[in-house]
């Protein structure tokens, strides 16, 4: 971040403003940005997934609100935040209260540890993918107190699936980032990101060495999203809508934003781990080839490297609407013996095939 | 072998959702773009009174009671009320003389009930 430090407190000096206050503004900055960027991200999120399906299933979406339907919702927020919030008789009302909070706030700190480009990193710590491995685990707790919380039989049961759902599938996703993490010999996510870079371009990012891994991650990654074919703590056709059945107004919006926030952010650590995060596809950055020789060239760098992250992403996040048009629901049982008989010994030997590779390439050096 | 299979199937399952983004879209925006109606469609019965006698066969065999006749002598009365018929189109297929015939109308949406119940008398007309 010293860069762009240094050119905040550039330009504030400018107007002259003491430097003092550019020091105390500064890490409020990134929380501020986060906080915009979750907004507009899930707002085309939400909007982009009923254009999608909408295509898959050769209708049109919505069409209505403005053009194309693109403000249809933005009048769905609205319309969530003038709603009653309504309490449940019987419900544990602390516990009611807090639980989409609880949902909310990791997702929140997870789209803090991505990072956006080789400067835009707004927690940079040396073991974030453990970091952001643990805190993408946390929203579960959060579902589980609400499904207990709301005093509905259909709530318990989504939590209780949720509850499931997480410990199988979590275990997977842990052995894959293991064999990332070895290939790249670190858990920083921005190391992980510089270890795919290399005289092959694409050919040097990790999904080729690793696509099994890359494989299991995704239905892993799909489960802890809680989407199809994984979505049985919300299934609609069961459990009318799972946890968050009691919800309303502005609460139910926070699982809402949770929900699909988690969901780019997820594509985000997948873009990270397997597809070069913010590298260039075309091998040399695009805006060193159009601007060379111009003071504002590093700048443009970061802001390239930041399109380069989102356009992986956003591929991603299509490929995720795709499997969500396409499969059906799993059982609950189903899904267990899945995650345990398959996924789980295909990681394993996902990682001893990754550490052989490493073994032979490395030249026998450990 | 199986396992081939199934991932197969899963690729060719996912190839096909993706085709269809391609395909025409089949959504009419409503009150723009109209269906077009085929010609067998039952909407709105319309009489004509010229050619009804009065013999009351639609009054029998309507399964909703939606259609009453009354016959004095020369004067026919009939009462027709649209809230409760199913379009089944029994009066349009028993009617002897073909006076009555269900039109393609199907907007019948109204916020006033009055509106659904229909009177026609021979000699005065609708």
């Amino acid at each position: 971040m010293n860069y762009l430090y240094f050119w905040y407190i550039q330009i504030l000096s400018k107007y002259n403003i003491p430097k003092i206050f550019g020091d105390i503004t500064f890490p409020i900055l990134p929380f501020c940005i986060v906080a915009a960027a979750i907004i507009v991200a899930v707002l085309f999120l939400v909007l982009a997934e009923r254009k999608i399906l909408g295509l898959f299933t050769q209708r049109k979406g919505p069409n209505r609100v403005g053009i194309w339907g693109i403000m249809q919702t933005v009048a769905d927020a609205i319309k969530l935040l003038c709603k009653q919030n309504v309490d449940p008789r019987g419900a544990d009302k602390i516990l009611y209260n807090v639980a989409p909070i609880l949902v909310f706030v990791p997702a929140m700190i997870l789209w803090g540890i991505i990072p956006y480009s080789s400067e835009f990193v707004f927690m940079n710590f040396s073991v974030s993918a453990l970091l952001y491995i643990s805190i993408a685990a946390l929203p579960v707790i959060g579902i589980i107190l609400a499904g207990y919380s709301s005093n509905n039989k259909f709530s318990v049961i989504g939590a209780i699936r949720s509850g499931a759902q997480i410990i199988c599938y979590e275990l997977p996703m842990m052995f894959v980032l293991l064999s990332i993490v070895l290939i790249s010999s670190s858990m920083n996510l921005k190391d992980i990101i510089f270890s795919q870079l290399g005289s092959f371009s694409i050919l040097n990012w990790h999904i080729f060495p690793c696509f099994l891994g890359f494989i299991i991650m995704f239905i892993s990654i799909l489960a802890e999203l809680n989407r199809c074919p994984f979505d049985l703590p919300e299934a609609e056709s069961e459990l009318v809508a799972g946890y968050n059945t009691e919800y309303s107004g502005m609460r139910f919006a926070l699982f809402f934003l949770a929900e699909y926030a988690t969901m780019f952010v997820m594509c985000a650590f997948l873009a990270i781990l397997f597809f070069g995060g913010f590298l260039p596809v075309t091998g040399k950055y695009i805006s060193e080839m159009i601007f060379s020789d111009n003071q504002f060239l590093q700048l443009f760098i970061y802001i390239e490297q930041v399109i380069w992250l989102m356009i992986k992403t956003i591929l991603l996040v299509f490929i995720v609407m795709l499997v969500r048009a396409t499969l059906p629901r799993l059982g609950s049982k189903e899904l267990m013996k899945f995650s345990w008989y398959v996924l789980l010994p295909l990681s394993m030997l996902n990682f001893i095939l990754i550490a052989i590779i490493k073994f032979i390439v490395d030249g026998g050096a450990i | 072998m199986i396992i081939f299979n199934k991932i197969w199937a899963l690729i060719i399952g996912h190839i096909t959702v993706f085709k269809h983004s391609f395909k025409k879209r089949v959504t009419l925006e409503y009150p723009e773009q109209k269906q077009v109606l085929p010609e067998t469609f039952r909407g709105k019965p319309v009489w004509n009174c010229e050619k009804c006698i009065g013999c009351g066969i639609c009054e029998r065999v309507c399964p909703a009671a939606a259609v009453k006749v009354d016959k004095n002598n020369d004067n026919i009365n009939s009462y027709f009320d649209l809230s409760r018929c199913i379009m089944c189109g029994n009066c349009m297929y028993y009617c002897p003389k073909h006076a009555i015939r269900l039109s393609s109308e199907y907007e019948l949406a109204t916020d006033n009930k009055n509106d659904l119940y229909i009177y026609f008398n021979k000699s005065e007309g609708v």
